[in-house]
């Protein structure tokens, strides 16, 4: 739905409407998405963090095996 | 906006604040590279991550309730009345409340034609919020996880560093009433925060693998690129001059704002509302840079990390009176600062097994203890603000610059909201075993799986034929 159909009816009006994104009014549906997002973006890379860590600390390299991993493309 | 004058300057102001926030971007283009210059080759693609990550984090917690909390909590609460609501409460409404201006469910809080400044505004704070955490990043590098590091850093970013701000960096902050504080490029209220947050991180995290020997003597570790860490800090200090421009608002009339009758008076202010100019500030940033340059090379025998990291050192000492300091008092006060910094930081690594891998707590935190402290002693007397001038504890009216209450600032800044918030996240991170990652990975470093796997992928390159 668009806030603004009209520009020069929108900017002629007594008073000029501000606000002029989207959906105007609805900036909470909005906020609990985001929020939503931001929760689960933190619990899903936390664990998946979690996970790769404990499968290489099994592994048990020593401190200088990462050099016979070093490229030269 | 109706009239030419009145647009020019606001969109004028509008255009600064933005050229400032794409300056500070530099701060963190910096941090980057100073971190993974400091970091060893095995950890670097989790450093870059790690401190990466923290934009957006900062960023959209920024925008759920860090900027709401700059403009809540002014009067404490409960300690100071507001100058513009005389309630001692949460400041919640009205012109500037914080219900009013950064709810992020506000119209305001988006592209809204009647205002120009309040996305360049947040976004200005923002920058402020992204070098908070970013100075935390650096002392943690290669053992903490990335989830934790994203907590603290969203702790320090949208938390406890806006709390401060809102105490002592906000023209209505009960620090300057009570205790007569004054900050203006915020030595404290970025620098000693989060260095003292650093720091309380640090003595629950413990240090890297082999940082002390059996009988605790120190070791040297690194950094292993000195030319990325010299670039970055180039970066550091090029955005820090849009940091100490975002600091200031360019054009204000101070005639109406202090409520003189038929006085004009145009003027670049500082964040308290009280006269500077840009012109001044650039002298006292760059003899300030000086003064950490000069000191850093001497201290340290002309070891290039603490040279350069001293250039920023002196700038932070010098920063919380420079909007008023002459040009050699910035330098000569950058210096000091430069150098107690280095020493202390030597002196806590032995004597508390202290490991920061870049410096941080030093730079940033002791070098903006230090530098408020003198601060308190060499602009004692003047106004903290412009609004009234009262005396210091009683709160109705700003008490003027003191040193009893610059002291009392840093330790604010330093201790209360800086290390005990960071100590106490870090020993809850500690206890839910999310806080430093398992020693075998610290051994084989972060990268090791996303180096074995690019190896196999130039080994079955390098033998393809076709």
């Amino acid at each position: 739905m668009a806030t603004v159909t009209n520009w020069i009816d929108h900017l002629s009006a007594k008073e000029v409407a501000g606000a002029v994104y989207p959906y105007v009014g609805t900036e909470w549906i909005w906020l609990t998405i985001a929020i939503v997002f931001w929760l689960a973006w933190t619990f899903a890379t936390a664990s998946g963090e979690t996970e790769e860590q404990e499968k290489l600390a099994r592994k048990k390299h020593g401190a200088n095996d990462h050099k016979s991993n070093i490229t030269e493309w | 906006m109706t009239d030419e004058l009145g647009a020019l300057t606001t969109i004028f102001t509008e255009f600064y604040y933005w050229m400032t926030v794409v300056l500070m971007f530099l701060i963190h283009v910096g941090f980057c590279m100073y971190e993974v210059g400091a970091s060893r080759y095995k950890h670097h693609q989790h450093t870059l991550m790690k401190n990466t990550l923290l934009i957006p984090l900062v960023t959209i917690t920024w925008f759920f309730f860090g900027w709401w909390i700059y403009w809540a909590f002014p009067t404490g609460p409960g300690l100071a009345p507001s100058i513009m609501t005389e309630s001692t409460g949460l400041v919640l409404g009205g012109g500037f409340g914080a219900n009013e201006l950064a709810n992020p469910t506000n119209q305001l809080m988006a592209v809204n034609l009647n205002d120009h400044i309040m996305g360049v505004f947040w976004a200005a704070f923002l920058l402020f919020s992204w070098t908070a955490a970013s100075i935390v990043s650096g002392a943690v590098i290669e053992r903490i996880t990335t989830f934790a590091f994203g907590i603290l850093a969203i702790a320090i970013g949208s938390v406890f560093w806006t709390i401060d701000a809102s105490w002592g960096w906000h023209f209505d902050g009960w620090m300057l009433k009570i205790l007569g504080y004054h900050d203006a490029y915020a030595s404290g209220v970025i620098h000693a925060v989060c260095g003292g947050f650093a720091l309380g991180i640090l003595a629950v995290l413990g240090p890297r693998i082999g940082k002390f020997s059996s009988s605790g003597e120190p070791r040297n570790i690194g950094p292993r690129n000195p030319w990325l860490v010299c670039i970055g800090l180039f970066l550091i200090y090029t955005g820090f001059w849009g940091f100490y421009a975002a600091c200031n608002i360019p054009i204000f009339n101070l005639g109406p704002e202090y409520g003189m009758e038929g006085v004009t008076f145009f003027t670049a202010t500082n964040i308290y509302v009280t006269p500077t100019t840009l012109s001044g500030i650039t002298m006292n940033f760059l003899l300030s840079l000086s003064g950490g340059l000069l000191s850093g090379y001497w201290i340290s025998k002309g070891d290039p990390f603490w040279t350069y990291s001293g250039g920023l050192a002196g700038i932070i000492a010098a920063s919380a009176g420079n909007d008023l300091y002459h040009p050699l008092q910035s330098l000569i006060i950058a210096g000091i600062g430069t150098a107690i910094a280095y020493k202390l930081h030597y002196w806590v690594e032995r004597r508390f097994k202290i490991d920061d891998a870049v410096g941080a707590v030093a730079v940033h935190g002791y070098a903006g203890v230090v530098g408020l402290i003198i601060c308190g002693f060499v602009l004692w007397g003047y106004p903290s603000s412009g609004y009234s001038v009262g005396s210091m504890w009683v709160g109705t009216d700003y008490a003027p610059i003191n040193p009893l209450g610059m002291f009392l600032g840093a330790i604010i800044m330093f201790g209360v909201l800086g290390f005990l918030p960071g100590w106490v996240l870090a020993k809850i991170l500690h206890g839910m075993g999310k806080l430093r990652i398992p020693r075998e990975v610290e051994l084989a470093g972060l990268d090791y799986n996303i180096m074995e796997a690019a190896k196999k992928d130039e080994k079955a390159v390098s033998s393809a034929t076709r």
